[in-house]
């Protein structure tokens, strides 16, 4: 028998299987018996400042050593100390050798300021007198401003390297090091410069894990005083990341990334982390505005319900409901978007009701739902850790979805398979195996390559084919009819390549794939998605750990929007809306009947305001003229409208053209629950009050239903949550109250318990089901090759959330202050452009000019931006050509044509007609 | 210390070895610059840091190694013999003192009279050196005086026909468990210092799961004293590399790997002349024994850093990564070169596995005793009459060694600091109480460690003497773990602070951090020093105290 015992201190504990000593003292002791520095939770063990250090007995007071307990792992029969006479007197000297090298008037915390950890160590240790006569102090290393956020000043470091540990291991960006030797070694940053010079992806995990103030921020986040620490969902993508929030005199005094949660285990990114002070920004909207005479004026939150509800009811009952529509944001908590659906359906009584999954990833959760029954993620992230080979198409996570990016390139780097499937050479890119850099708008080409070299020389999971799927025969016919030559022409990618990966892909025991909007936004955008799904049934990489199909989801709550029936399609929890039993059973819950029929998609709501049969909309937090494409066809729409409500934070370029704007508070001042990208429904928590005269979303709209004439219950996130889990079949077991701090992954049973995997026994819609298609053109290149012969493909960087009213209003604008325009160099010397030049683009619908970067991360033929500013407004340029199925637009394929700008800024952005 | 890292070196692995091109970067004009380190970057996708992280590293990478025209070796025996005072007196004839540089150690500890240049090591043999043509300024080194004590020395004797000596492995190849036999029943233990038993490591490594294995041999074991390596390296190359094929043919692993000092040029080339040797008479694996996979060789050259002779240091230094020691477990028998099994022994550990193959372990267990089997190599320096490099039977009586094979030293000598920096310190007269063998030296307070022998004359200040090995041990910590990095400064300095300027140490403060160091270091380097320290305060106590209040 082996023994599972060891002492502390003489008393008996249990020990676990691979656990550390100095796990094993906190697990049963707690963490306040064994001092550390070096050793961080979220870090791999270091074993250099042997801080932890006990003594170690094979027998009760049997003769000891001394082993550093962070690294040692526990045995059976072990005798442990941790505070004996000598390892008390070791961990003094040690801070006395620590303290001979750093400064005197930092061993103390700073007036007003909380202890650092190392501070802390100190005062649990002793704060020893340093007998070495000739300590030399660090006074020549300058403290570092040089970037908005992060600011280090290295006297202050005891080199127990947690930074440089945090770059490499977590943000695999490796711009901290270690150079020199001995005594001498010392942190470096990029090729020893300052941070702002070094490549910083500005994430901050140095300056969370820095147990001193030798890496820090501008907050003094560590040391804040807070009188609460608040735990609440990052509003910046769909990652989800938890994110502590100190608070103090009703302000936000700095944010941390929690080392306990389940999303994203003491990291985040520079938004999450950094870019929250447009919160409490002067452009912040504090009263509502009624336009009258052409002009907005203030009034009453009374004054505009009274004067929404009449415009409403007169345009309702002079045009009918269906003249009225309302977009929801997936900004918003999954309770507002449940109200907002609610209030459209219900009280107005249409089905005009759509987010902006529309514009993301509609596609996804359509060709998903034929495929598997479930438009969701069907793993977690941390299938991640378990996965052999992880497959990436369409996305820029390093950019969008920066922790999970961080994560994937740390794989990567240490060796696990990536492919990567993308026009673009990412970041991700650099560190794949494969990457198929193929034309925009080949997916469907591409992805039907990669399926038929599985087929024809990868390993084909012929019984998963067998017991859980059905289609297989033709999907196999069509692949085999494939004319590979005629393929390989139109993706633009050797063959050879796409053969290597697939059959990489296929031998994985597990292989994991993810999806961006690279996929979804193209007139093959479900398409697409189906294939996907295809290549991971014909593998078998289903319904498994470290497998599945997981789109990565664009803004923080996209997925919760379509859960709660931000569909005009779909009402809460997926329901068909035509069906007639669903219909009923809406009725009798909301307790007025719904209406049937399909709704007005985003675009179609567009279109039928042009024509006239639109008369108002509501609005909640998107700015359509930045973000829709095609921004004059979207221009005219909205100014057609009779009656546009647009509930914001900031004066948008949407809510200048409105009627009525409501100010609404932001994430860190409502409560509520986003779902992340793997289906985890996470608490948000109030953190500071709405900026006084400003409203939380779902406070807003409780208010204008009750005020039309329906009882709604006061806006609380419990009794909506309450509300919703009795109409969402997946959302049964949900409770406010038991949520916790790391959420439940939906399906939450009646129980309470959650769901890690989907369709693990069977699907959703019970077989999977293969769905065959052939690549086709895009109408936009056919129409318009020859006019604008480039194509003109958008993304996003990292420094900024999509519109940017959020982030361009915090000092990430001094990190990237413009859009810019990528252009292969073969191109740029065609076209007589230098680097910085500016250039002037267009397409058949509008222009804009922006900088050039000349750079190979396109290929030539391709250019490349992101929207982030209103400056260039790149979607004066987009198409209005969609997926065929979802409506999503085509962002990532535009004909355009560029051009050396003579008129440098003052050409653009504007509308053409051509 | 990264994963990351440790990957994407991988991706290039050996052949293009992300060390060496570091090393060629930055050999040319000190550090990599900034635009070779971008260059490095791009192919290996590692960070700017992480190439000026290893290429800061090392001392032949360093901008205050540029410049030097000559570089005088100032390893211990050279310093307590007096030889490199000497020396500089004579060099600083040619050239100027900015010219002259140290390094430690050349392995000539038998003769003090060695500098490196231009590549080479050079000796002076006390005439006039030519002025001014510094590339001829020394004279090659004449030969090592070897001998031994045991009747058939296991690794003194020249290899003679290379297909016969190799040859051997054909028959063991259809008996693997007969050779592991042979190995266990020789009871080898490692001869880099700790004795750790060869075929528990051997064993680990056979038994690791792996498609790849590495055998590497730690040819970098500077310790100042001991040239036993060195000898083996230039002299009998052919010795190390069967051991290590044989070590492969065991273990599963198909690549060898010798990471030999730079310090030791000529071993360098030695290895390698003997690598080409084996392809040109076809002595392949695929030959001796029916192996798909041909076992093949690496021979690196380090970059001047001690701590790489610590082996998850080597490891990492291999790996281009910063030369920290890894905390252990895991070992390198299961996470080892690219976190693969691999089998890391010493030079004469590999040296002794043909003998054991032919005589039989049990013959070669005689040689020694029963818990250090076999012979050892011992390194006696230049304060010997017969200075030179003795293959000795474990047991030996330490005076033997010293009187009949040595011939006794030429002048008075108080002390003999044995088996390197870290190594005790043994007053002569507790010569007669010790056997060469590691129980012996440990019972005793001492270290076997590499058997190399320094003298340190009765004139010669003790204090001055660990002044030196905390100078050596500060230069060469790696600065990973606090007691090290720390402590060794601190020591150097309180030793200066008394030798130069008469200044008292507090001795508790002293004790402490001698217990820190010993007890905390994270590896042998800052945990090792205490001993000798130790042995000093103890045997010479009257010379010591003067430093104390």
């Amino acid at each position: 028998m082996m023994d599972i015992t060891a002492h502390i201190d003489d008393i008996p504990f249990e020990i676990k299987e691979g656990e550390t000593i100095l796990d094993f003292i906190r697990r049963n002791r707690g963490r306040d018996l064994v001092p550390t520095l070096c050793q961080a939770d979220n870090l791999i063990n270091y074993g250099s400042c042997r801080i932890c250090s006990v003594e170690v007995a094979l027998s009760k007071n049997g003769p000891a050593r001394v082993m550093a307990s962070c690294h040692t792992p526990v045995s059976g029969g072990y005798y442990i100390y941790p505070s004996t006479e000598r390892i008390r007197k070791l961990r003094k000297n040690i801070i006395e050798l620590i303290l001979s090298d750093y400064p005197d008037d930092k061993i103390h915390p700073q007036p007003g300021r909380l202890p650092t950890e190392f501070q802390k160590v100190i005062a649990a240790v002793g704060v020893p007198v340093v007998r070495y006569p000739e300590n030399r102090k660090r006074s020549e290393a300058q403290p570092d401003r040089s970037h908005p956020y992060i600011w280090s000043d290295l006297s202050e470091c005891i080199k127990c390297y947690r930074c440089v540990r945090a770059c490499d291991e977590l943000q695999s960006e490796h711009v901290l090091g270690i150079s020199g030797r001995g005594f001498e070694s010392r942190i470096i940053k990029g090729y020893d410069t300052d941070f702002i010079s070094s490549g910083c992806v500005s994430c901050g995990a140095c300056v969370q894990t820095c147990p001193t103030n030798a890496i820090s921020d501008r907050f003094g986040t560590k040391t804040a005083v807070a009188e609460k620490i608040i735990r609440t969902t990052c509003t910046y993508c769909g990652v989800g990341c938890n994110l502590d929030v100190k608070v103090a005199l009703g302000e936000v005094r700095g944010i941390e990334a929690p080392v306990d949660a389940a999303v994203n285990r003491g990291h985040t990114c520079l938004k999450g982390r950094f870019a929250f002070e447009f919160y409490k920004h002067p452009d912040r909207l504090t009263a509502p505005l009624i336009r009258r005479n052409g002009n907005f004026e203030k009034a009453t939150w009374d004054e505009a319900y009274d004067h929404i509800a009449q415009k409403l009811n007169e345009i309702k009952d002079k045009h009918g409901p269906d003249s009225i529509a309302g977009i929801s944001s997936a900004r918003c908590t999954n309770e507002e978007n449940y109200l907002m659906q609610k209030f459209i359906r219900v009280v107005i009584g249409t089905n005009n009701i759509d987010g902006c999954s529309r514009v993301c990833h509609a596609p996804t959760a359509m060709g998903m739902q034929w495929a598997y029954g479930t438009g969701a993620a069907t793993n977690s992230i941390d299938d991640l850790y378990k996965t052999g080979c992880i497959l990436l198409v369409g996305a820029n996570p390093t950019a969008a979805h920066p922790v999970t990016g961080a994560r994937i390139r740390a794989l990567a780097q240490s060796g696990i398979p990536l492919i990567v499937i993308d026009p673009l050479k990412i970041e991700l890119a650099r560190f794949a195996k494969y990457h198929l850099q193929n034309r925009p708008g080949t997916n469907v080409a591409i992805l039907n390559m990669f399926a038929r070299f599985i087929l024809e020389y990868g390993r084909t999971d012929f019984e998963f084919i067998a017991n859980r799927t059905e289609g297989w025969e033709e999907f196999e016919k069509h692949l085999r009819s494939l004319d590979i030559d005629e393929l390989e022409t139109v993706c633009g990618v050797d063959r050879e390549i796409v053969r290597a990966a697939a059959i990489e892909y296929s031998a994985a025991k597990a292989a994991m794939e993810f999806h961006g909007l690279g996929v979804t936004e193209h007139w093959q955008g479900t398409k697409a998605i189906t294939l996907i799904a295809n290549i991971a049934m014909m593998t078998g990489n289903i319904g498994k750990e470290g497998a599945g199909v997981n789109p990565l989801r664009g803004q923080n709550n996209v997925q919760g929007a379509a859960d709660m029936g931000v569909q005009p399609h779909q009402g809460a929890g997926y329901l068909p809306v035509d069906d007639p039993v669903v219909n009923k059973l809406y009725s009798d819950y909301y307790g007025k009947s719904v209406p049937s029929g399909t709704g007005y998609r985003i675009p179609e709501m567009f279109r039928a305001s042009e024509k006239g049969d639109l008369k108002a909309m509501w609005i909640i937090g998107e700015d359509l003229l930045q973000t829709d494409p095609n921004t004059c066809h979207v221009r005219n729409a909205l100014e057609n409208l009779e009656f546009l409500v647009v509930q914001e934070l900031f004066m948008t370029d949407t809510a200048r053209i409105a009627d009525v704007v409501l100010p609404a508070s932001s994430f860190l001042e409502k409560e509520g629950t986003f779902t992340n990208g793997e289906r985890r429904i996470q608490k948000v928590n109030r953190v500071v009050d709405p900026l006084p005269g400003t409203k939380p979303d779902g406070q807003i709209i409780t208010e204008i239903m009750n005020r039309m004439g329906f009882f709604q219950e006061e806006y609380h996130p419990a009794s909506a949550l309450r509300e919703i889990s009795g109409i969402v079949p997946f959302f049964k077991g949900v409770r406010w109250e038991e949520l916790g701090s790391n959420g439940k992954q939906w399906p939450v049973n009646e129980d309470g318990s959650g769901t890690l995997i989907l369709h693990t026994e069977s699907f959703k819609r019970g077989k999977g089901k293969f769905h065959v298609w052939d690549f086709e053109e895009t109408e936009e290149l056919l129409s318009y090759s020859e006019k604008f012969p480039y194509i003109l493909t958008t993304g996003r960087i990292l420094e900024h959330y999509n519109s940017g009213s959020m982030t361009r209003r915090t000092p990430n604008s001094q990190l990237v202050k413009e859009d810019i325009l990528f252009i292969h160099p073969v191109d740029a010397k065609r076209k007589g452009i230098s680097d910085n030049d500016t250039v002037s683009l267009f397409s058949a619908r509008g222009n804009t000019v922006m900088k050039a970067r000349i750079t190979d991360v396109v290929k030539p033929g391709v250019v490349y931006t992101t929207f982030h500013f209103p400056e260039a407004s790149i979607n004066y340029l987009t198409s209005g050509i969609a997926d065929e199925f979802t409506l999503t637009p085509e962002y990532k394929v535009v004909a355009v044509d560029f051009e050396k700008s003579l008129f440098g800024r003052f050409s653009g952005p504007g509308c053409r007609n051509d | 210390m990264s994963r990351n890292l440790r990957g994407l070196s991988e991706r290039k692995g050996l052949k293009e070895s992300l060390f060496e091109e570091i090393v060629r970067a930055g050999a040319g004009d000190g550090r990599a610059g900034i635009e070779s380190a971008d260059a490095i970057r791009e192919k290996y996708l590692i960070g700017r840091s992480s190439v000026l992280g290893v290429s800061s590293f090392y001392d032949f990478l360093k901008k205050e190694h540029r410049g030097k025209k000559v570089f005088i070796c100032d390893g211990t025996a050279c310093l307590t013999s007096g030889g490199n005072i000497r020396l500089k007196q004579e060099l600083l004839k040619i050239y100027g003192e900015d010219e002259i540089g140290t390094v430690t150690c050349l392995g000539h500890c038998h003769s003090n009279n060695a500098f490196m240049q231009g590549g080479r090591t050079l000796v002076w043999d006390g005439s006039p050196l030519p002025v001014p043509e510094p590339e001829s300024a020394g004279k090659a080194a004449v030969k090592i005086r070897t001998g031994t004590n045991a009747g058939k020395p296991a690794l003194l004797n020249p290899p003679g026909d290379l297909k016969e000596y190799y040859g051997i492995l054909r028959t063991f190849c259809s008996d693997i468990s007969g050779a592991i036999g042979q190995i266990e029943r020789s009871g080898l233990r490692g001869r880099g210092g700790a004795g750790f038993s060869f075929s528990a490591k051997k064993q680990a490594s056979r038994s690791a799961l792996g498609t790849r294995k590495y055998i590497i041999c730690n040819a970098d074991e500077g310790d100042p004293g001991a040239f036993s390596d060195k000898w083996l390296l230039e002299e009998r190359p052919h010795s190390v590399l069967f051991g290590m094929m044989a070590a492969g043919m065991v273990t599963g692993a198909d690549t060898g790997i010798l990471y030999i000092r730079g310090e030791y040029p000529e071993a360098v080339t030695a290895v390698k002349n003997a690598v080409r040797e084996l392809v040109s008479e076809k002595i392949t694996s695929r030959n001796l024994w029916k192996c798909d996979k041909e076992f093949t060789f690496h021979v690196v050259e380090g970059a001047g850093a001690y701590i790489c002779g610590e082996e998850t240091s080597l490891i990492n230094s291999l790996e281009g990564l910063r030369p920290e020691v890894r905390t252990r477990p895991p070992y390198p028998a299961t996470y080892g070169l690219f976190g693969l099994p691999t089998l890391l022994s010493n030079v004469e550990t590999f040296a002794n596995i043909r003998y054991i193959l032919t005589e039989g372990g049990e013959a070669y267990a005689a040689l020694g005793t029963e818990k250090s089997p076999g012979t050892k190599l011992v390194s006696l320096d230049g304060a010997f009459n017969s200075p030179g490099l003795f293959e000795v039977r474990m047991g030996t009586p330490l005076r033997e060694v010293f009187e009949d094979l040595g011939g006794g030293t030429r002048y008075p000598v108080k002390a003999f600091q044995i088996g390197g920096p870290l190594g005790g310190i043994v007053p002569s007269e507790m010569v007669d109480r010790l056997t060469l063998d590691f129980e012996s030296f440990s019972a005793n307070g001492f270290l076997l460690g590499h058997a190399g022998v320094v003298s340190v004359p009765e004139e010669f200040s003790i204090s001055e003497l660990l002044w030196h090995l905390f100078e050596f041990t500060s230069r060469e910590s790696c600065g990973k773990c606090f007691p090290c990095r720390l402590g060794a400064k601190r020591g150097e300095e309180l030793l200066a602070g008394a030798i130069r300027e008469g200044r008292k140490i507090d001795r508790e403060l002293f004790n402490d951090l001698l217990d820190t160091m010993q007890l905390g270091s994270l590896c042998a380097l800052g945990g090792g020093l205490p001993l000798p320290v130790r042995n000093a305060m103890k045997y010479f106590p009257d010379e010591m105290s003067q430093m104390f209040y």
